[in-house]
């Protein structure tokens, strides 16, 4: 049981460790959010000399941490962080950042979470079976799946966009869901579900073509070296049918190293794909961070990597625990 | 194993918009996107996901609909031509012999999209609220139903654009109620423009016609603005028939407009210009604060090539007097100062430095006592036309013995900087007048009242250079207090003749701006012969007068 409370302190201090850093790594960036809305604001007006209650408006919501000292800020960052407040967005002025965070949190989990699922069964499953059978042709499974991974992300989705959407007009351009059919945006109807696959499939096609090829190196690799285990040659020996050694003693085995990057992957879902977002228009959630980034919008920087980095702590919690129980050698220490 | 494409992510870069244009440029697959003809729709920049808000005092974080399209202004001021102003809620309106009063007639019966009426009351609950009242304003009375005397301190008569043009009518039975104006998203707008908003999501956003507009619905019933993230998305869509008006660039504008239903507009207005910081009094840093170099490197610069390269031969000539030519014709003093050197003078350049005591160093840069003096540039990284031409200017400099090191900067160190007065060149966009007057560029830019010592943030204006010129600010002052023509021009005169010669903001390019539009399925754009208002569909209010001037066509 110590094996389970040792990793549930572990993993306390890194949280506190995490958020502390959120709070402090946006302050070391050069920059001031009030200031440069405020140049914003001011050349949006076309010169209308800005009244003092805006500036007031702006700099109270915006530039608090001035007078502040550090320590007094951080106090009040864990105040609000409590109970729930993320804070107001500087470049969505007025939207909260929690409700920013909301609407895009579920696109990004659903597109990136399936097709990185997707990616993975398909790179274990083929690559257990490109390992089986190595040395026939189906290796070449390998460089073919390889080349779409070493192809700049952002070319892979622009030229499938150019054949696909534009050209042959099978696939939609941008979005989530046909923002033509559904004005309102999303509803609660069979319609917009099948809408909203249907946006999913060519932006889920570039994710999976882009990462297929290592999670199959990965397995192929693994499956030759399990295969010359001798409990595999054992298992042979007693005649057992190629199917049974295949995957009840190879392949299982074969696949808990890839389990233990499947966590990893699964926690880095939530950053979603930055360029598959800006290319399909897609409304996720990496691209709030790089507006974020960009606008040097602080409340909605920390919000949004808050979210990753706890996704990524309970992703990783997860498969500790579960690896933990696949392979029992890992609860022992030294 | 995606994380590596991650950290890919922030290279995406205009380059790979350019590989998939040559792609796309074929055959695209016709088709119409929607099912209803007679829906307009445009993408007016904005990314998703679109803020839910229409509170037309966030005048830069509201969204584009709000403008003109919703709320209106008093009068529309059309910057492309130097015509009066034409009506929206307004009549008339006529200025009193000293400038200090101004009074307005409104239109007779007019109707908030509430259905409750709007009266001159509502003009004068607008101008006393929120950021609406400026240091100089007093009040705003109602006298009788169609009438609002608008009194303040000082002569307005070079306001009159963001008085009557961009101050926004909001209705009083809905404001009154409404304290923190910023805080404000108006989720619900209720507004006396062409449009009501008929539906909301983050990512599109649709108004309709609004049944009780003064001059009657407008005959495209609805207009669909979508949120898209890439100008190559957009391109896409306009190809595909799926979008109707956008205003973005595009390098190679065959390849939407070949077709033959699409056609494009370029309006070349914003001066974009290398912004010095320029006065050492103020506490500026550098060789650029001598006006010999700025002059030196204003006639070093190949102004021609850089449009060409850095600005796909789209950009317009500027001028070093600021003023937009031909529109504003009467107001330039000197022929000479029309358009900016468009070719590189090395010579020239080095005489300038010379005379004004500067020698080469072993490695044939000017400086003083041997040492080079080194100037730096920054641009927005990833404004490719801005870095491509920092790049050129550097490389331009250099061959005339001058030191510019251009280097980009995020988003973040791009504002900042240039607000505080901690830089020394920059390249910057500066706004055109929207009138056919440049007073509003003088008065922003270049008066001292407009600036403030670097480390502190102009209260008033935009003066970034620091520029501190008493002639200048006295013609400034002259200009804005007289309606009469010919003190103004000479005013002009002065003011056009410092700064030509200070460069204080060294004119590179009119920037473009291009407009697409599909004018097969709508018709009544603006067009060469007519061009009643810019195409450009996140242009505030020009954007509502091209909405309702158009008819779907079939």
């Amino acid at each position: 049981m110590s094996f389970y409370l040792r990793r549930v302190a572990f993993y306390l201090v890194t949280l506190w460790a995490a958020i502390s850093l959120n709070f402090l790594l946006p302050r070391l960036l050069p920059g001031d959010p009030a200031a440069i809305m405020l140049g914003k604001l001011r050349r949006a007006s076309g010169g209308r000399p800005l009244s003092e209650e805006t500036i007031e408006a702006i700099t109270s919501i915006l530039g608090a941490g001035k007078d502040m000292s550090l320590w007094d800020q951080y106090v009040a960052y864990w105040g609000r962080l409590l109970q729930g407040d993320l804070g107001v967005s500087s470049t969505r002025y007025p939207a909260s950042v929690a409700d920013l965070i909301a609407a895009a949190l579920p696109w990004t989990i659903i597109l990136v979470g399936v097709a990185t699922v997707i990616s993975f069964l398909l790179g274990i499953i083929v690559g257990a079976w490109v390992g089986w059978r190595r040395g026939t042709a189906l290796d070449h499974l390998v460089p073919v799946t390889t080349v779409f991974q070493s192809i700049p992300y952002f070319w892979l989705a622009l030229v499938l966009v150019a054949v696909f959407s534009v050209q042959l007009g099978w696939f939609p351009i941008v979005g989530g869901y046909d923002v033509f059919e559904f004005p309102a945006g999303p509803e609660p109807t069979w319609a917009f579900v099948g809408s909203a696959i249907y946006h999913a499939i060519l932006p889920a096609t570039t994710i999976v073509l882009s990462s297929v090829g290592g999670w199959l190196l990965g397995m192929r690799n693994m499956m030759v070296s399990t295969m010359s285990e001798d409990y595999v040659v054992t298992a042979e020996a007693k005649g057992l049918t190629p199917r049974r050694v295949r995957t009840r003693y190879a392949s299982r085995n074969a696949a808990i190293p890839s389990l233990a990057g499947f966590g990893i992957a699964l926690g880095f879902v939530v950053a979603g794909s930055i360029v598959m977002e800006q290319v399909f228009s897609y409304p996720g959630i990496g691209k709030l961070m790089i507006q974020a980034v960009q606008g040097l919008d602080y409340a909605l920087m920390q919000g949004v990597f808050l979210v990753i980095t706890l996704t990524v702590l309970a992703a990783n919690f997860f498969m500790d625990l579960i690896y933990g129980f696949i392979d029992p050698r890992v609860r022992h220490n030294g | 194993m995606t994380r590596t494409k991650r950290s890919f992510a922030v290279a995406l870069a205009a380059g790979a918009a350019a590989i998939a244009l040559g792609m796309t440029g074929c055959t695209p697959s016709a088709g119409g996107g929607g099912d209803d003809a007679s829906v307009l729709r445009v993408w007016a920049g904005s990314a998703t996901p679109i803020n839910n808000n229409f509170n037309p005092f966030a005048v830069d974080t509201a969204v584009h609909a709000t403008f003109g399209v919703i709320y209106e202004p008093l009068f529309f001021f059309n910057q492309l031509s130097a015509d009066a102003p034409v009506g929206l809620i307004g009549d008339s309106y006529e200025y009193s012999e000293d400038g200090r009063t101004l009074t307005v007639t409104i239109k007779p019966d007019l109707k908030w999209s509430d259905g409750d009426d709007l009266t001159a009351d509502d003009v004068a609950f607008t101008f006393g609220y929120g950021s609406n009242k400026s240091e100089q304003f007093v009040s705003a009375e109602a006298t009788d139903a169609t009438t609002v005397v608008l009194t303040y301190t000082e002569p307005q008569f070079t306001s009159a654009s963001l008085t009557l043009g961009s101050t926004y009518i909001i209705p009083e039975h809905i404001w009154a109620d409404i304290d923190d104006f910023m805080a404000e998203t108006n989720p619900e707008p209720v507004g006396s423009g062409p449009y009501v908003l008929k539906s909301f999501s983050d990512a599109a956003y649709t108004v309709e016609a609004n049944e009780l507009f003064r001059d009657g619905a407008p005959a495209v019933t609805e207009v669909q603005y979508l949120g898209l993230d890439s100008n190559q998305s957009s391109q896409d869509l306009l190809t595909t028939g799926k979008i109707d008006w956008v205003g973005q660039f595009i390098a190679n504008p065959d390849a939407v407009t070949g077709e033959g239903n699409i056609t494009t507009q370029n309006l070349q207005q914003d001066p974009t210009t290398i912004t010095t910081c320029a006065n050492a009094d103020l506490g500026c840093e550098g060789a650029q604060t001598d006006p010999a170099v700025r002059q030196a490197i204003d006639v070093a610069i190949d102004r021609a090539t850089i449009a060409d390269k850095a600005f796909a031969g789209l950009a317009g000539e500027s001028s070093p007097s600021f003023t937009l030519q031909p529109r504003d014709e009467q107001w330039l003093s000197d022929p000479e100062l029309a358009t900016s050197p468009q070719e590189a003078n090395a010579a020239e350049a080095g005489a300038i430095l010379e005379a004004a005591g500067y020698t080469k160093d072993a490695d044939g840069f000017y400086g003083t006592g041997g040492t080079a003096f080194e100037i730096d540039l920054f641009s927005p990284d990833g404004w490719t036309d801005y870095n491509d031409a920092a790049k050129l200017i550097s490389e331009q400099a250099a061959d005339a013995g001058i030191r510019i090191n251009a280097r980009t900067v995020s988003d973040a160190e791009y504002w900042t900087p240039i607000q505080s007065g901690d830089f020394q060149m920059a390249l910057y966009g500066l706004t055109q007048s929207i009138v056919a007057d440049p007073y509003s560029n003088y008065h922003e830019y270049f008066a001292g009242t407009s600036t403030a010592k670097v480390g502190e943030t102009p209260l008033v204006g935009q003066n970034y250079a620091r520029y501190s010129n008493p002639v200048v600010d006295g013609a400034v002052l002259a200009a804005g207090a007289t309606q009469d023509v010919a003190t103004k021009q000479a005013a002009y005169a002065t003011i056009q003749a410092e700064i030509a010669r200070d460069l204080p903001y060294i004119p590179v390019v009119l920037n473009a701006s291009q407009s697409f539009f599909n004018t097969e399925k709508f018709s009544g754009w603006p067009s060469e012969g007519d061009l009643y208002a810019a195409p450009l569909p996140y242009l505030a209010v020009a954007n509502a007068v091209v909405l309702s001037h158009l008819t779907p066509a079939k």
